[in-house]
């Protein structure tokens, strides 16, 4: 009974979510300047006539009132439908189609290198002494405080323009992938590791780990057969998280390298006041970001049976 | 950066008597296009990437819309009726000749026999018509090139080969407003498919063709085997090329290092530090081709306060000392520039001794028109306000470079008492802070062929937006003398009268200081030095590939 209700809220949860995000950015979007007509007409500042900006507007529903507009494309979403993109003339579901898979190989492969880099680093600075610990902290303090642009930069230069090993720009080759995911991975990792060696830490101090220890386990199979499992909890909690930040660092990340995206599509679309493909993309990574952190959920009730035992009392 | 660059609007013209003095006129002016050069045969064959920092167009047809961005890569597989020289002097294109009637009124073009576009469809007459006809229609959605064709009310087909259009009143610069490519000729048969679908894959005459696009990474263009026509002054024997392949890089650090290691070939919006860094790496050259029309300029709002006043219009441009910052910001690539019109405008008058600098004379003309100086932050007022001046400011237009120059104009006019207020804003909030005449200072750039530009920049018509909010005249000068300066230049039928009509014009605009200009429109491009036979069109400045080689 439990997990039924626990699926339905989820359930709710989602389509309040979806609602929320579909409603949010319709209304902002309106109300930033700029006419989405022009969009239509190729972009802001275009000198069309009073013919084509009203052709326009017709064809869209942009001559409708605001409330109309708003509740038509509700309706649409209901139906999911999600319409033309204004700049594009293709259908936003196309577009979408078109460059999600790109985003999403780049994520995931980003979060499963930041949980290796967290991971090792997080384990060798815990077990190696005081000077480690102080390296350990240090480079996770780093991590976390670099911004995606500058290192994407200094990868660039670095890797291409000085030593010429990989390509500026990312492609549709396993060369062009290396780049972009280094550089989403890396601020992710010293996120997940700081937040890995604390509970580390925790755990290690635990009376259960002494135990262990009292039972003949040496000091790298506590770590990796009892530690890490407590030490992960918060990790996994935290990827769900880390998804939709790495879905912000892609509209960085996909614009330095040239890489084809929902990222790149999302800026330029804000850019021409793009209202359905803006709407589009937003309701995509939110459908994305609610699923991730369910899966999450999910996971960690897998991994800590106090959670599932919380729940039936 | 120039990744949004202005939608460039078209011209009226030269008319055929002018044709021949202005040869004669340009010689003082500078010529835009550099061609490379090489010593050995041009090589057929291979594929060339060209990276662009410009935004991906939306539609592949420059009739809708109308942006540079469309009309850099259209000019690789779409042609015109017309082209320039390096000197400005209109050349055959598609038409082989034209003569335009005794009152100015109609415009006959004989077109090349045997010309098809890369569908089949022959070139002819009926084609012009419908070409015409789609940029004017509003289905269309032009924005820049139904401008250029305002004066033309009809289209009449006279021969198979020869076009008439007709004109409401006569035109000296149609011939400069058919060169650009947001005019050039598609196949009508390509044309009937509908917006949608010829927007993905335009058909014309060029050198190469559309054959793929790949939305937010590449634009694939093939050779077309067919091709015979290209301008006048085409070289060679091309194209060479057997694909060109136009990628979407936005970021220019990136598009410098994917040069340097040899991943794409060409690219363009080069910024200063990669000029300078091209310039001590031997594999690779530089193309300057400043765009045509309107020099990259501060205009200030004289409609409104402070800027109504002359005297203060002057006090700030006798106090905006820019020339140190310009050759330090831009690495000495960009030179400064005193006229209102670009350099590669044969009719543009530069005047450098408006633009010196002379604080004593700024604060003498300050307090002259009442603006006291009282208060602690040294900001002058009057009748209690502050002289505060409002600087909207396009990201996307600006480079970072301009921006830092636009800071140095707000630490050297404070100097004198202007609090200049830098208001960066995205290009719909930028062109929504002017719609709503929220701005005192502004640099908008301004592409287009011809000095009649100047008509579209400072005609007081200008002045009222079009229904999309657009409007032209930043300055907002509303002077019915120039008014008319510019109405009878674009009319006249003598290229000496004019020259001396817009020299008249330029003469109110920056003797009145309404404008500061800066700099031409910066359009750098970088390519491989084994990159052979490139050169920018002399009508926009955009690069052409018909006549590019591969020396590998």
């Amino acid at each position: 009974m439990s997990a039924l209700r626990w699926t339905v809220g989820r359930l709710g949860g989602l389509v309040f979510v979806l609602w929320a995000a579909a409603t949010l950015t319709f209304f902002t979007l309106r109300l930033i300047p700029g006419d989405p007509a022009e969009a239509v007409l190729g972009g802001p500042g275009s000198q069309a006539s009073e013919e084509a900006l009203a052709a326009a507007r017709a064809e869209y529903g942009l001559d409708q009132p605001l409330v109309v507009q708003y509740l038509t494309q509700l309706a649409r979403y209901a139906r999911f439908d999600f319409g033309t993109s204004y700049a594009l003339r293709q259908p936003v579901a196309q577009v979408i189609g078109d460059q999600l898979a790109g985003t999403i190989a780049l994520a995931v492969m980003a979060l499963a290198l930041a949980w290796v880099l967290a991971l090792l680093v997080a384990v060798w600075s815990t077990r190696s002494g005081r000077l480690a610990a102080g390296i350990g902290t240090g480079l996770e303090v780093v991590a976390v405080a670099i911004p995606h642009f500058w290192l994407a930069t200094s990868l660039v230069l670095l890797f291409s323009s000085t030593l010429g090993w990989l390509p500026a720009l990312s492609g549709s080759s396993a060369a062009g992938l290396v780049l972009p995911v280094i550089t989403l991975a890396i601020p992710l990792a010293g996120f997940i590791g700081q937040v890995m060696r604390e509970s580390l830490l925790d755990a290690l101090s635990s009376p259960f780990v002494l135990a262990a220890r009292t039972r003949g386990e040496t000091a790298t199979g506590v770590i990796w057969r009892h530690a890490l499992r407590h030490a992960a909890l918060p990790a996994i909690g935290l990827s769900g998280w880390a998804f939709g930040s790495l879905v912000s660092g892609a509209v960085v990340v996909e614009t330095i390298f040239a890489r084809p995206g929902i990222g790149r599509s999302l800026l330029s679309a804000v850019q021409a006041r793009d209202v359905p493909l803006v709407t589009g993309i937003v309701l995509i990574v939110a459908l994305a970001y609610s699923v991730v952190t369910t899966a999450t959920d999910f996971f960690e009730r897998i991994a800590d049976p106090r959670l599932r035992l919380a729940a039936v009392a | 950066m120039p990744q949004f660059l202005p939608l460039s609007a078209p011209v009226r013209a030269a008319s055929a008597l002018s044709m021949i003095a202005v040869g004669a006129l340009v010689l003082t002016g500078c010529t835009s296009g550099a061609t490379t050069t090489s010593s050995s045969e041009p090589v057929t064959g291979g594929t060339l990437i060209y990276a662009t920092g410009d935004a991906e167009p939306t539609c592949l047809d420059p009739h809708v819309g109308g942006n540079y961005p469309q009309a850099l890569v259209a000019t690789q597989y779409l042609e015109s009726l017309v082209s320039l020289d390096t000197d400005g002097t209109p050349i055959p294109w598609l038409a082989a000749e034209w003569t335009p009637a005794d009152d100015g009124l109609s415009w006959e073009f004989t077109l090349h026999d045997g010309v098809t576009f890369t569908d089949g469809t022959a070139l002819d007459a009926a084609a012009i018509k419908t070409n015409i006809e789609h940029i004017q229609d509003p289905a269309t959605g032009s924005s820049t090139g139904y401008l250029a064709l305002q004066k033309v009310t009809s289209v009449d087909v006279v021969s198979p080969e020869v076009v008439r259009l007709v004109l409401s009143s006569p035109d000296s610069g149609l011939l400069e407003s058919l060169s650009q490519p947001w005019l050039a000729i598609e196949s009508p048969t390509a044309l009937a498919r509908g917006t949608d679908i010829n927007c993905e894959s335009p058909v014309g005459t060029g050198p190469f063709m559309v054959t793929a696009w790949d939305r937010q990474n590449s634009i694939t263009l093939e050779r077309n085997p067919d091709f015979t026509t290209g301008p006048a002054d085409a070289a060679g024997d091309g194209p060479y090329l057997d694909t060109i392949v136009w990628r979407f890089v936005p970021d220019s650090a990136t598009r410098y290092a994917a040069l340097a290691s040899g991943e794409v070939d060409v690219i363009d919006n080069a910024q200063p530090d990669a000029i300078v860094a091209s310039r001590s790496d031997d594999a690779i050259e530089e193309l300057d081709a400043p765009r045509p029309g309107a020099s990259n300029r501060l205009e200030l709002n004289s409609g409104k306060a402070p800027f109504d006043d002359e005297r203060v219009r002057e006090a700030f441009i006798r106090s905006a000392d820019i020339n140190d910052g310009i050759t330090s910001l831009f690495f000495g690539t960009a030179e400064r520039s005193y006229s209102v019109l670009s350099s590669v405008e044969p009719l543009g008058t530069s005047t450098p001794d408006l633009f010196t600098i002379d604080t004593d004379a700024a604060n003498t003309l300050l307090d002259e028109a009442g603006w006291t100086r009282d208060s602690a932050d040294g900001i002058r007022s009057k009748d209690g306000v502050p002289l505060t001046v409002r600087f909207p400011v396009s990201t996307n237009q600006s480079i970072p470079a301009e921006q830092s120059l636009f800071e140095q104009i707000q630490a050297t006019t404070r100097a004198v008492g202007f609090d200049v207020q830098l208001e960066p804003l995205d290009l719909s909030s930028w062109y929504g802070a002017l719609g709503e005449n929220q701005y005192d200072l502004v640099s908008a750039p301004y592409t287009k062929v011809g000095p009649d530009v100047l008509r579209i920049l400072f005609d007081s018509s200008g002045i009222t937006p079009a229904p999309s909010g657009y409007f032209a005249n930043h300055s907002q000068i509303n002077d019915p003398a120039l008014d008319l300066l510019l109405e009878q230049a674009s009319a006249a039928p003598d290229a000496t009268e004019r020259a001396s009509l817009y020299a008249d014009a330029q003469k109110i605009i920056v003797g009145r200081y309404f404008v500061l200009p800066l700099y031409d429109q910066q359009n750098h491009f970088l390519f491989r030095s084994d990159v052979q036979g490139l050169r920018a069109m002399p009508t926009v400045s955009t690069p052409t590939f018909a006549e590019s080689w591969l020396d590998r």
